[in-house]
C-alpha cells in the first residue's frame, strides 16, 4: 500500500516538473528569438563610427561618475585613472570613501594632490554625515568625498547629493572601463531625446585578460573552469536575457557595476536604499514603479556593446558568498515591490516581468534542488526506469548547452571579443559539463541564501563589496 | 511498456545534439573564415598605404592602386577613414574626398541598395565622412523612399545638411516636420550661414522642436549677428522658446540694451531668473549687482547657485561674496558664498 502512494506522489511530481521545464524552455525560446532578432539588424554595423558623432556633440549629456569605495587601497588609484581617461566629452569623477579603515584615502589624497574645497551639498537624499570635500589640483573633475561608513547604498547618495551633472553612473572600485563605454551607453538616453532615463551596458568577466594601467590589454579566456563557467553564464544573461527583456521595456536589473541613470529620476524616487543588499535592483524596480504610477512614458534599456570588465570569484568560498548574496538581494527587491506582482495596473511589469523573475528566477533554485533531492529518493526507493533517468539527463545538458552556445553565437554577431577559435571550442566544451556540477553547485548556493534568509541570517548581509579582486 | 516514450525522447536528445554540432561547426567556421578576411584586409592596408598617402599629400596619382575585390575595396576605405581623422589641410581633404569617389563609388552605390540595414548606415556614415558629393542625387533620391528606418531618414537629411542641398527647408518643413529636437539640431548644425538664415525667416512659422533647434544652434555658434534676432524672440514669445532665446542670449554674452533683462531678474519663473542672472554675470553689469546678492537667497538653489557664479565674476566679486558671508543672517546665502569663495580650481 505505502509503495503504490509513492508510485502516485512520483507520478504528480514528475508531471509537476515537466511542466515547470517547459514553461522555463519557452520563455528561454521566446527571449532568445527576440534577442536573436534584434542584434542581427544591427549586425555588423559600424559602431566606431556611429558613436563618434557624439564626440562632437557639445550636448552630449555631462555624466557624473560615483565610484564608492571602502578599503580598497590596492585598486582604487588604478580605477581612478581608468576612468579619467575614458573618452567621453564632459563628465566628472566622485570618489566617495566610506569611512574605509585602510589607506584609500590618504593614497588618493596624495596621488592626485586632492586640496579640500567648500562645497553646499544639496541634500537631496538623507545619507550619514558626511566630512572633507576635496578637489584634485591635477584634474579639476575629480572629487572626493569623505563620510562616515554607511554601506555602499548611502555612498551612492552621498554622490548622487553632490554630484553636478543630470545623468550619473555608478561603478564598482574594481571595474575596467572600455574607453567608449561612456559614449555608448549615453547613445540611447541623447537618441530617444531623453525618452530613456536609464541605461546599461554587458559586464564582462576581466579575469584572463591582460589589464595594464587601468585598460584591457589582451581579451583571454580564463584556464579555471569556475572562471569559465561564469562567463558562460554571463554571457547568457547578457546577451540573451537583457537584450530580449530590454526590447518590450522590462529590464529590471541594470547591473549595480555598470549603468547610467537620469538624476532627476532616481532622485524622485528617492535614491538607493540603505536596507537591502540587491540596492541596484531595487532602484530600478522602484523607478519602474514609480514611472507606472505617475502614468510616464520613459524606458530602462540595455545596451549591449559599451563593455565593463569586472573581475569575479575564482573560488568557490566567494562565489558561494556572492550567489547567496545575490539570491537574497533579488528577493529584498520582489518583495519589497511584492504588490506589483499579477497587478494589471503595472501592465507588463506586473504581468511578465514580476512572474518571470518569482517563477523562474527566485523559485527555480528551489523546485530544481527538490528535483535533485527527488531523483536521489527514487533512486533508493524505485520508482523510475533508469533508461528514462539517463535520457533525461542527457537532454537537459544538451538543452543547456543549445542556450550557450546560442548566447555565444549571439557574442560573436554583436561584439565579437573573443579573437581565436579555441576559445569557442572551450566555450562550447565547457558549456556541456554545466549541467553535471556547476548548474547544481548554484542552484545550492542560492537555495542556501533562502534558508539563511528564513533564519533571519543577516550576518553575511553587511558585506557591501565584493570580495573579489587583488 | 514506455518504449514510445523512450523512442521520442531519444530522437530529441539526437536533434538537439546535431543542432548543437551544427552550431559549433558554423561558429567554428565563422571564427576562421573572419579571422583571414580581416589579415588579408590588413596586408592590402599595409601594401596600399604609402601609395594612397602620396596621393594625398602630394597629389600624384598612382596606377598600381586598383583595388578591385570587396576586401581591397575595404583596405581603401579603412584607411581614408584613418586619414579622414588625422588630416587639417583643406586640400588635403578635397583629394580624400576625390579619392573616395574614384574608388568606392561603385561599391557604395550597390551597398546603399544592400537589404541589410546596417550596410546601408554604415555606407551612409562612410558618404558623409568623405564628403562625397557626388553622392547627392542618391540621396536625395533615398529621402523620398516610403520604406525607410527612422535613422536612415534622419541621416541621410543630415548628409543633405552637410552637402548644402537648396532644398533642405522645404524637406525639413513637409515630409520631415516631424523629427525631434535633437535631429534637427543634428541637420541645422551642418548647414553653412546661407542656408541656415532661410531657416530664421521661416522661424515664426516652424514647428516647436524645429523653432527650439533653431534657438540651441545659436546657443552653439555665438554668433553676434543673430543677436538682433533672437533678442526679438525673448520680447514677441513666452514660455518654453523664451527661455531658450534667453540662453542663447546668455550665451553670446552680449547685448545692447541691459535694461529689460534686468527686469528680469524679478521675473517670477525661477529660469527666467536664472537666465537673467548668468548674462548679468558675463557681461559684469554693475547696476545687477544689488539685485544679484539678493538672489543668494532665492528660493531655488540653481538661482542662487548662479548669482554666486554670477557675482564671483566681477572684479570686486570676491569682497561682495566675503561681506555677504560676514554680514548676512540668511543661513543660503552664507552658505553660497562660502562655495563661490573656496571654489577650487
Amino acid at each position: 500500500m505505502p509503495f503504490f502512494q509513492w508510485g502516485d506522489i512520483v507520478t504528480a511530481f514528475a508531471l509537476f516538473i515537466a511542466v515547470y521545464m517547459v514553461i522555463v524552455i519557452l520563455f528561454y525560446t521566446i527571449i532568445l528569438v527576440i534577442s536573436m532578432i534584434q542584434l542581427r539588424k544591427e549586425y555588423q554595423l559600424d559602431r566606431v563610427q556611429v558613436y563618434e558623432d557624439y564626440m562632437e556633440e557639445i550636448y552630449t549629456k555631462p555624466v557624473s561618475i560615483i565610484v564608492p569605495a571602502y578599503n580598497e587601497e590596492a585598486g582604487i588609484i588604478h580605477s581612478v585613472r581608468s576612468l579619467l581617461s575614458v573618452n567621453y566629452p564632459a563628465f566628472e569623477v566622485i570618489v566617495v570613501n566610506d569611512g574605509s579603515t585602510d589607506h584609500t584615502l590618504q593614497k588618493i589624497k596624495d596621488h592626485y594632490d586632492m586640496k579640500e574645497i567648500k562645497k553646499v551639498v544639496r541634500r537631496q537624499i538623507n545619507t550619514k554625515p558626511i566630512g572633507k570635500i576635496y578637489q584634485s589640483a591635477i584634474f579639476a573633475n575629480l572629487f572626493l568625498i569623505d563620510k562616515e561608513n554607511g554601506g555602499k547604498a548611502d555612498a551612492l547618495n552621498v554622490g548622487l547629493n553632490f554630484s553636478h551633472y543630470p545623468y550619473f553612473c555608478s561603478l564598482d572600485g574594481d571595474s575596467v572601463l572600455e574607453q567608449d563605454a561612456f559614449l555608448k551607453v549615453m547613445k540611447p538616453i541623447i537618441d530617444s531625446n531623453e525618452e530613456v532615463i536609464a541605461s546599461g551596458g554587458s559586464v564582462r568577466i576581466a579575469n584572463g585578460c591582460q589589464i595594464r594601467n587601468g585598460r584591457i590589454q589582451k581579451i583571454g579566456l580564463s584556464d579555471k573552469p569556475l572562471v569559465v563557467m561564469q562567463i558562460i553564464e554571463y554571457l547568457r544573461a547578457f546577451l540573451m536575457g537583457r537584450i530580449g527583456l530590454s526590447r518590450h521595456n522590462l529590464l529590471l536589473i541594470i547591473s549595480g557595476a555598470f549603468g547610467v541613470f537620469s538624476k532627476n529620476w532616481v532622485i524622485a524616487a528617492g535614491g538607493y536604499r540603505t536596507d537591502t543588499v540587491g540596492e541596484d535592483m531595487e532602484l530600478v524596480v522602484r523607478m519602474h514603479r514609480l514611472l507606472k504610477e505617475k502614468g510616464q512614458k520613459k524606458k530602462i534599456v540595455y545596451v549591449p556593446d559599451p563593455v565593463c570588465w569586472t573581475e569575479v570569484p575564482e573560488d568557490m568560498t566567494f562565489l558561494r558568498r556572492q550567489r547567496r548574496r545575490w539570491h537574497r538581494g533579488l528577493f529584498e527587491s520582489l518583495w519589497i515591490h511584492k504588490k506589483i506582482t499579477f497587478n494589471p495596473k503595472y501592465g507588463s511589469i506586473g504581468l511578465l516581468a514580476f512572474p518571470y523573475f518569482w517563477i523562474i528566477e527566485f523559485f527555480g533554485p528551489i523546485i530544481e534542488l527538490t528535483g535533485y533531492i527527488f531523483m536521489l529518493l527514487c533512486l533508493f526507493l524505485g520508482g523510475i526506469y533508469i533508461e528514462f533517468a539517463i535520457l533525461l539527463f542527457l537532454l537537459s545538458c544538451l538543452y543547456g548547452s543549445i542556450f550557450s552556445m546560442a548566447a555565444v553565437l549571439l557574442e560573436e554577431w554583436s561584439l565579437t571579443r573573443y579573437p581565436k577559435v579555441s576559445d569557442i571550442i572551450k566555450l562550447f566544451l565547457y558549456s556541456l559539463t554545466e549541467t553535471i556540477w556547476y548548474r547544481p553547485l548554484t542552484v545550492l548556493w542560492r537555495c542556501e541564501g533562502v534558508w539563511q534568509m528564513l533564519k533571519g541570517d543577516k550576518s553575511w548581509g553587511e558585506m557591501k563589496r565584493k570580495g573579489v579582486s587583488e | 511498456m514506455f518504449n514510445k516514450e523512450l523512442f521520442s525522447l531519444s530522437v530529441l536528445t539526437i536533434s538537439i545534439l546535431c543542432i548543437l554540432v551544427i552550431l559549433l561547426v558554423y561558429l567554428i567556421l565563422r571564427k576562421e573564415l573572419d579571422i583571414r578576411k580581416s589579415e588579408k584586409v590588413e596586408n592590402y592596408i599595409k601594401k596600399y598605404n604609402p601609395l594612397l598617402f602620396l596621393m594625398l599629400t602630394e597629389g600624384v596619382y598612382s596606377r598600381k592602386l586598383r583595388p578591385k575585390t570587396t576586401l581591397q575595396k575595404k583596405a581603401i576605405e579603412e584607411l581614408l577613414s584613418r586619414y579622414i581623422k588625422v588630416i587639417e589641410v583643406t586640400e588635403e581633404k578635397e583629394r580624400l574626398s576625390e579619392l573616395a569617389s574614384m574608388y568606392l563609388t561603385e561599391y557604395y552605390r550597390k551597398r546603399l541598395k544592400s537589404l541589410k540595414w546596417s550596410t546601408r548606415m554604415n555606407t551612409l556614415y562612410h558618404i558623409e565622412d568623405f564628403n562625397m558629393i557626388s553622392f547627392l542625387e542618391d540621396v536625395y533620391s533615398l529621402t523620398k523612399k516610403k520604406r525607410l528606418s527612422h535613422e536612415e531618414r534622419v541621416h541621410a537629411m543630415r548628409i543633405l545638411a552637410l552637402f548644402q542641398f537648396k532644398q533642405i527647408l522645404q524637406l525639413l518643413t513637409t515630409n520631415y516636420k516631424h523629427l525631434a529636437e535633437y535631429d534637427y539640431r543634428h541637420i541645422l548644425l551642418r548647414l553653412n550661414k546661407h542656408q541656415f538664415d532661410q531657416f530664421i525667416l521661416y522661424f515664426h512659422k516652424a514647428e516647436l522642436p524645429l523653432q527650439k533647434a533653431i534657438l540651441e544652434v545659436i546657443s552653439i555658434k555665438r554668433e553676434l549677428i543673430y543677436l538682433p534676432f533672437i533678442e526679438n524672440i525673448t520680447s514677441s514669445y513666452s514660455g518654453e522658446i523664451k527661455l531658450r532665446a534667453l540662453k542663447a542670449v546668455a550665451q553670446i554674452g552680449y547685448v545692447k540694451n541691459i535694461n529689460p533683462y534686468l527686469n528680469l531678474l524679478y521675473s517670477a519663473k525661477w529660469e527666467e531668473r536664472l537666465v537673467a542672472a548668468k548674462l548679468v554675470g558675463s557681461l559684469k553689469e554693475e547696476k545687477a549687482m544689488p539685485r544679484l546678492i539678493e538672489l543668494l537667497h532665492d528660493q531655488a538653489w540653481w538661482v542662487r547657485s548662479q548669482a554666486g557664479q554670477s557675482i564671483s565674476q566681477f572684479a570686486n566679486g570676491q569682497d561682495v561674496l566675503r561681506t555677504v558671508l560676514e554680514t548676512s543672517k540668511d543661513a543660503f546665502a552664507k552658505d553660497m558664498a562660502w562655495e563661490w569663495l573656496h571654489k577650487g580650481v
